[in-house]
């Protein structure tokens, strides 16, 4: 009898061991379906200026000193990737490796510039120990307010002729790249992108 | 009342062992980004947070060595409570902030955990383990059947948490998801 319950005891254990391991593996495969279901298009917030429309012409002084134009069409012929960001926010830092590699990998040409309004003594300190352009560091309220940028890390992706290419709210390297992808599919957001497919697949479901 | 039955503290031991072993072995993989997740806390000088960062994976080392130890398993449960309180209190100063974007640190970087309440939630339960690690026990000598419970238990709650983690960590994506589905419902 005491043999019996020994083994009992066993194979539960064996059974209640194999479905907690089960449960850990359907966890994670949900966190890498979440990665593979992220859609093209950051989530765009507010009532900005539209993917398609022009962006705002602005003259933003930088830490460099000089002025910065933004918006209108390039001289150079470069686009512009617009970066919002702040010392206080955790997440910009972390971003800052994966925005140099993610534009060093999809179009090395671009312009980066970063944009944030406060205290200079702040910005310059941390632009200096994250180690990035000074003359590309933009320092204007005006430029947030005509973006209508109300989270960060955000990001606007301009092209050459100053049209607004892709735009959202960027905390991962996944996102970042989507402002590519979407550059090159003409797709907005996410929510377009989400519209759109619900639109393609509703003849399918109905 | 009569005393616990020692393979349940034995249990709890084990479990919080195991936790902290992979805890500790994710900050010693990458110290430089759990350096920066304690810098994020901002509750000490920033140029603290290596050295912090460094003791606090040392600590959680030599805790999973005396929670298997008999002779120090009572100290070191006590010593687990402690550091899990103060973990728990670094997390609750900044939920009051409403910093709720940085990130735990408890996962490694590889699995981003915003803060939330869920890791007070999951901090108190960690804690009550190691208070069941520490309470007194009768002296029932454990003999060949009691390695069963205990190790089958610990193994167990330590998939559980695992899991917990991951599904936390899930959460934010999911929220999105959410989110997005709202707002394509929404636009028709």
């Amino acid at each position: 009898m005491s043999d019996a319950l020994l083994v009992s005891n066993a194979l539960l254990w064996i059974a209640v061991i194999a479905l907690a391991l089960l449960v850990l593996a359907l966890a994670r495969q949900v966190g890498v379906l979440h990665e593979r279901v992220a859609p093209v298009g950051a989530l765009a917030l507010g009532r900005g200026p539209r993917v398609g429309e022009a962006a705002p012409g602005i003259e933003a002084p930088t830490l460099a000193g000089a002025r910065i134009a933004l918006g209108g069409v390039a001289a150079d012929g470069r686009g512009t990737l617009l970066f919002f960001l702040s010392p206080t926010c955790p997440v910009c830092k972390a971003l800052l490796p994966a925005l140099h590699s993610v534009i060093a990998r999809e179009d090395p040409a671009l312009r980066l510039v970063y944009a944030s309004d406060g205290p200079e003594p702040e910005h310059r300190a941390f632009a200096e120990a994250h180690g990035l352009d000074l003359a590309a560091y933009a320092l204007s309220t005006e430029l947030g307010l005509a973006h209508h940028v109300g989270k960060l890390p955000y990001a606007v992706l301009i092209d050459a002729a100053g049209v607004i290419r892709a735009q959202g709210l960027v905390n991962t390297r996944e996102h970042l790249e989507s402002l590519f992808e979407a550059r090159e599919r003409g797709v907005g957001s996410i929510q377009e992108f989400v519209a759109r497919e619900r639109g393609g697949s509703d003849t399918l479901t109905h | 009342m009569s005393a616990l039955d020692p393979a349940f503290g034995w249990t709890a031991s084990a479990a919080l062992a195991l936790v902290f072993a992979q805890a500790a072995w994710h900050k010693l993989r990458d110290l430089g980004a759990f350096a920066a997740a304690v810098a994020a806390y901002e509750l000490l000088p920033a140029p603290l947070a290596p050295l912090l960062a460094t003791q606090l994976a040392a600590a959680e080392l030599v805790l999973v060595g005396a929670l298997l130890l008999p002779p120090a398993r009572a100290g070191a449960s006590l010593a687990a409570f402690a550091l899990l309180c103060i973990y728990s209190a670094a997390i609750a100063t900044n939920l009051a902030r409403g910093r709720r974007d940085i990130d735990c640190g408890c996962t490694g970087p590889a699995l981003r955990q915003p803060l939330s309440g869920w890791l007070l939630a999951r901090n108190a339960a960690l804690g009550a383990l190691a208070l069941l690690g520490a309470a007194p026990a009768s002296q029932r000598a454990l003999g060949l059947a009691d390695a069963l419970p205990i190790a089958g238990g610990a193994l167990a709650l330590f998939a559980l948490v695992l899991a917990a983690n991951q599904l936390a960590a899930n959460a934010p994506a999911s929220r999105t998801l959410h989110a997005r589905r709202r707002a394509a419902e929404a636009r028709r």
